[in-house]
């Protein structure tokens, strides 16, 4: 054996020294701006490729949760004064349970349909914010009271304080997905997303699995509303259940490499900073070229390399560093 | 009250008529290709543009662009099917969803690019008329949009039934297999179909264009209501389709006539995922075509 192989654990912990010394590296704080960014979409990423990539349910209504559990801590902070961070968990469990009712209508379509119908719930939600005031504000929105450096109330005063919770948020998902992975509960998803029918005749009770992880999907996309509104200080029904959210959400995992623990950090890294360096050369003006880019990305992605780029940086650090799966097959060939 | 639900429901009908052109083209290509085309809307959009700058530019009657907008369409809806589509086949949900995803996504922000956000209206010598038939208003571009497709719709029936590549097409939709035994060749059979489906998706445009604001985005309300409708039409089935189509826009101008200006798109989704609950299999249930 070439026996030089890098434990996958050291990777993991340079790059969480990077990610933790980052900012201070920040020249201002446009850049930490957009680091905030790449930390909150990858979050919200991780959380939609364990229902999207894992078990390939192709959700494009994942803003129904994001939206539920920014209006869940704010409606809270707001008319009762209750902690955003309390609110957050609050949040999460309210875009948990109404996974149930929305998992079971739209688990009844698969494929294209399930993303449809999907893409209507969120419509539904959006609109019933925007048209019942006595719900939230209607169209209008609120701002969050501003309190200065409020730790407590999740408002700080300096901007790399968002970005290491932010962080943090993605550390979570990061970890759940891993223990997701590794666990019975990883294979069946895998088993089913692969294909349905084989899986619930081999004895896998496919409806219970879909809906666990929607629901563990959905909570994470929940505190991730919670957050963004807190770092935005204003809620409405579009900014909260917007669409983009849920394409997104998407996009990243696809982009980095669907059903892939770390797929999804990679595609928003990638389109983040595309969208950032376009938006310093070409300024705000422009609309359209952002998800221009975007788009040819990602169809890019589908015709030439469908499991994503994560692809790419395996092959390259088992060429550099002798590792992965070579290796493997010449210890099983013996 | 009853001449207020039976305007709602005329309203709805002469609408639904666009609406019914866009679901048979999503029904058509998921039908034969079994894939969905999320870009349907976008094609409707360009179709609207067309019409647009032949009758800015050149001062065409918009429904006299439909003999530019249509072949132009087809032939587009032929490349997509060879160079987009014919990639993904066979690759499973993602590749197949996010590829006309993308499609939808890159038309809509290339239009915002080329043409800018503004709402284009064109005026014609019969945008403001409309016949009155005992209290029921009925405006005549939308009454000339509905008639053209409902005999546009007749034609592809038509078509389907009785020419050699129609019946073709539906046994490639049936079976595909076997349909490849019988010698059908699948390339042309699949750029066919989805040449037509977006030369219809452009008429659905050109007909919009007398008295419908274009607009980059203006395809996703077009297309959100095509799929509603293929899903309680019974995916795939073209007459499901152009019955849902109809119905979705009865329900969307009760909707607003009855819950509220804003709460068309509330009726349409809600309608759809209670659908989903009774019926997931549409409401046309078989491949009755």
């Amino acid at each position: 054996m070439a026996g030089t192989r890098i434990p996958p654990g050291v990777f993991v912990a340079a790059l969480a020294v990077v990610a933790v010394a980052a900012p201070l590296a920040m020249p201002t704080p446009f850049y930490v701006d957009i680091m905030i960014r790449v930390a909150l979409f990858s979050f919200i990423g991780v959380a939609w490729n364990l229902l999207g990539g894992y078990a390939k349910q192709l959700s494009l209504g994942h803003a129904a949760f994001f939206g539920l559990g920014a209006y869940t801590s704010t409606i809270l902070e707001v008319n009762y004064g209750v902690s955003p961070w309390i609110g957050m968990l609050a949040g999460g469990v309210v875009a948990a349970a109404a996974s149930l009712p929305i998992g079971a209508m739209c688990f009844r379509l698969r494929g294209p349909y399930f993303a449809i119908s999907t893409i209507a719930t969120a419509q539904v939600l959006m609109l019933l914010f925007l048209k019942f005031r006595g719900l939230a504000w209607g169209a209008e929105g609120t701002t969050i009271p501003n309190l200065g450096d409020a730790p407590l109330m999740m408002q700080f005063a300096a901007k790399a304080a968002y970005y290491y919770v932010a962080l943090a948020l993605l550390a979570v998902a990061l970890v759940v997905t891993w223990l997701i992975e590794r666990s019975w509960m990883g294979y069946y998803l895998v088993a089913l997303g692969e294909d349905e029918d084989a899986a619930e005749a081999v004895g896998v009770n496919v409806p219970r699995i879909k809906r666990h992880v929607f629901a563990i999907s959905a909570f994470l996309t929940g505190l991730a509303g919670t957050f963004y509104i807190q770092y935005i200080y204003f809620i409405d029904p579009n900014t909260a259940f917007s669409f983009n959210i849920s394409v997104e959400a998407a996009l990243v995992s696809i982009v980095g490499g669907i059903g892939t623990l770390w797929g999804p950090v990679l595609g928003t890294a990638l389109l983040e900073v595309t969208s950032a360096l376009l938006q310093s050369w070409l300024g705000a003006g422009l609309g359209g070229v952002q998800l221009t880019i975007y788009a040819l990305i990602l169809m890019a992605v589908i015709l030439l390399r469908p499991t994503g780029l994560i692809g790419l940086l395996t092959d390259a650090r088992d060429r550099l560093f002798g590792g992965g799966k070579r290796t493997k097959e010449v210890v099983f060939d013996g | 009250m009853l001449i207020t639900l039976a305007q709602a429901v005329v309203n709805g009908l002469l609408i639904g008529g666009i609406y019914a052109l866009v679901s048979i083209g999503v029904t058509l290509i998921f039908g034969v290709v079994k894939v969905v085309n999320f870009a349907q809307g976008e094609f409707v959009m360009l179709g609207m543009y067309v019409s647009f700058f032949l009758a800015t530019r050149l001062g065409m009657d918009p429904i006299v662009s439909l003999v530019v907008s249509v072949p132009v369409l087809f032939v587009l809806g032929m490349l997509l099917q060879h160079y987009l589509i014919r990639r993904v086949l066979g690759l499973g949900d993602m590749p197949q969803i996010f590829l006309t995803f993308a499609l939808s996504l890159l038309m809509m922000n290339v239009a915002l690019m080329a043409f800018s956000a503004n709402y284009r209206t064109i005026q014609t010598a019969y945008s403001n008329l409309a016949l009155h038939f005992g209290g029921l208003y009925v405006p005549v571009p939308k009454l000339i949009a509905f008639a053209v497709a409902m005999g546009l719709s007749a034609l592809l029936w038509v078509f389907l039934k009785t020419t050699d590549l129609g019946k073709a097409m539906r046994a490639a939709a049936q079976n595909y297999d076997v349909a490849m035994l019988m010698g059908i060749n699948p390339d042309r059979v699949f750029a066919v179909a989805v040449g037509i489906a977006i030369a219809l998706a452009g008429a659905a445009g050109s007909l919009l264009m007398a008295f419908y604001p274009a607009y980059p985005m203006v395809g996703q309300v077009f297309v959100l209501m095509a799929f509603v409708a293929v899903v309680l039409g019974t995916l795939g089935n073209v007459t499901g389709a152009l019955i849902a189509g109809l119905m979705m826009g009865v329900a969307e101008s009760l909707g607003i006539q009855f819950v509220g200006a804003d709460s068309g798109m509330i009726v349409v989704f809600v309608m759809f995922l209670v659908t989903l609950m009774i019926r997931p299999n549409g409401l046309f249930g078989g491949w009755a075509r």
